[in-house]
């Protein structure tokens, strides 16, 4: 028995599948592209609300107020120790630099506070966050370990936006895994029906196959590749369809889409994105004809 | 090379199609299984083939117990036997010489190698040039024929006929007739089942006669032809 020979067999009957009833592929591989058309797109969306997210990120900061009598060489401990632990970076803000800033931000109210004989503003710490450690638990966290150490009065993190901020993020994840699974399973479905279709179609050729002493998976393989070389040609198409999409937008002639643009570009990780969108349509491909066969070759 | 002890198949709701068949087939022997219509020839061959299994009883084949056999095991099996339908079976999507090497393919087969043994078959059947025709274009001893070349080209040890020349006239039926009995000459056993009492006596080979599920007749040479003329 021959491997390559089987092999040459198994793609020959799969395209002349194809070629014979094209119209059920069509449908199919219509159906498939389309759902990952809406998953590209979305992906690309997706990256641009990341960067938006990690621009408002960027302004994450912890502020850690220090007592009155920390002495210069215990901020200076201090900032090390949280440089350590946080792996961000700390800009230590004297208490003259801290009412130079507040009687900046307080403007003309704020002149009253140039004559007052003492400065009562504390030494304090500003934390600039790396990527990893913005997530409100982990800030939570940092900010609970923070107050539990010496000549610390105090933190603050702006701990309210950075939770609404969290929680849209989580709200549009899950909302996506929701539609895209449903989309999903629309396509596994119909990829499922048009092969069951070209199974019935092939019903006579399956029992003689059978009878000339084919094994179940020589009977399946054939169909499983159709499955699969539908996923593959619709993940070309709409790569093809988002990328087309993308230079559209980028172009400027987006009409109403033009909103969607940063800073004139939209970021894209194409080869990311088509691996994405090859693997989900191999996948989609694969398990609706592993369905469609399971079901349909017990002749 | 067939053994069958108290074999018994039946349906639920039914009454057995096949009730305590004993038989002992040999290897190169050539039998005919006759009867009346729905006297179970047919799931006697199919039990023979495993496309049915046997509700009580032991089928041996090729001195495996088919009982003990995993399904994914039916398949190898099924190699060694080559299968002849009434209604031929032949795909219309695919010329005469696919629908030959479709055997061939199943194998494994490269396909050089797939087109000249077919060939070839089809030689030894007289339809070489007509290998690459749709087998709709021919007539019903030419599909015989073809149905009988992709049974034999993988050299089976067991062919299976199921009414061969149910659908022919009888120059056509000698025609296929003669071909079976040369495959048996060059040492495949073959039964054919035939409810053609004209058959039995022309070639006077080992009969065994089914009624009503039963085995009622298992006689060789002229007494078998006598006894089947009585009979029909």
């Amino acid at each position: 028995m021959s491997a390559p020979a089987k092999l040459a067999y198994f793609v020959r009957t799969a395209v002349g599948s194809i070629v014979r009833s094209p119209f059920v592929h069509v449908i199919a591989v219509a159906s498939l592209m389309l759902s990952l058309v809406g998953f590209g797109v979305a992906r690309i969306a997706r990256t641009q609300l990341d960067a938006l997210v990690d621009s408002l990120g960027g302004e994450v900061e912890l502020t850690v107020y220090l007592t009155e009598d920390a002495a210069p060489e215990r901020v200076t401990e201090l900032e090390l120790a949280l440089t350590q632990r946080t792996g961000g970076q700390v800009h230590r803000v004297s208490p003259a630099e801290a009412l130079g800033r507040l009687v900046t931000q307080l403007g003309e109210d704020g002149k009253g506070l140039t004559e007052l004989s003492d400065n009562p503003l504390p030494w304090s710490l500003e934390v600039r966050l790396p990527k990893a450690a913005r997530d409100a638990q982990a800030l939570a966290d940092l900010a609970k370990r923070t107050r539990a150490l010496p000549f610390v009065t105090g933190v603050d993190y702006g701990e309210e936006a950075l939770e609404r901020l969290t929680l849209i993020a989580r709200a549009l994840e899950i909302a996506s895994l929701i539609v895209f699974s449903l989309v999903f399973l629309t396509a596994v479905i119909v990829v499922s029906a048009t092969l069951q279709l070209a199974i019935f179609a092939r019903r006579e050729e399956i029992e003689i196959q059978k009878l000339v002493g084919a094994t179940d998976r020589f009977v399946r393989v054939p169909f499983l590749l159709e499955g699969l070389l539908q996923g593959v040609i619709a993940a070309g198409l709409a790569l093809a369809a988002v990328y087309g999409l993308v230079r559209w937008l980028q172009s400027g002639d987006g009409g109403l889409l033009a909103f969607a643009r940063l800073d004139g570009k939209l970021l894209v990780d194409w080869p990311r994105l088509a691996g994405e969108l090859f693997g989900i349509g191999c996948g989609l491909g694969l398990i609706g004809s592993f369905i469609a066969v399971r079901r349909f070759t017990r002749v | 090379m067939i053994q069958m002890f108290h074999v018994t198949k039946a349906y639920p709701g039914d009454p057995p199609v096949l009730v305590d068949i004993n038989l002992d087939i040999e290897k190169g022997e050539f039998v005919f299984l006759t009867g009346p219509s729905g006297a179970g020839k047919s799931t006697l061959l199919k039990l023979m083939f495993l496309a049915e299994r046997a509700s009580r009883g032991q089928v041996l084949l090729a001195g495996r117990n088919v009982a003990r056999l995993r399904e994914s095991g039916i398949p190898f099996l099924r190699r060694n036997i080559g299968v002849v339908f009434q209604d031929f079976k032949l795909l219309p999507t695919r010329t005469v010489a696919e629908n030959v090497g479709f055997t061939l393919d199943v194998l494994g087969t490269p396909r050089d190698e797939v087109r000249d043994r077919s060939l070839k078959m089809l030689r030894r059947v007289g339809l070489e040039h007509k290998a690459d025709v749709s087998p709709l274009k021919l007539s019903g001893g030419e599909q015989q024929r073809v149905s009988l070349a992709r049974a034999l080209v993988n050299d089976p040890a067991l062919l299976l006929a199921d009414e061969p020349t149910g659908n022919l006239d009888p120059a056509l039926t000698v025609e296929i007739m003669d071909l079976l009995t040369d495959v048996n000459a060059r040492g495949t056993t073959v039964v054919v089942a035939t409810h053609d009492a004209t058959l039995i006596e022309r070639y006077q080979k080992r009969t065994l006669r089914l009624e009503k599920g039963t085995m009622v007749a298992d006689e060789r040479g002229a007494k078998a032809a006598r006894l089947m003329s009585q009979s029909a």
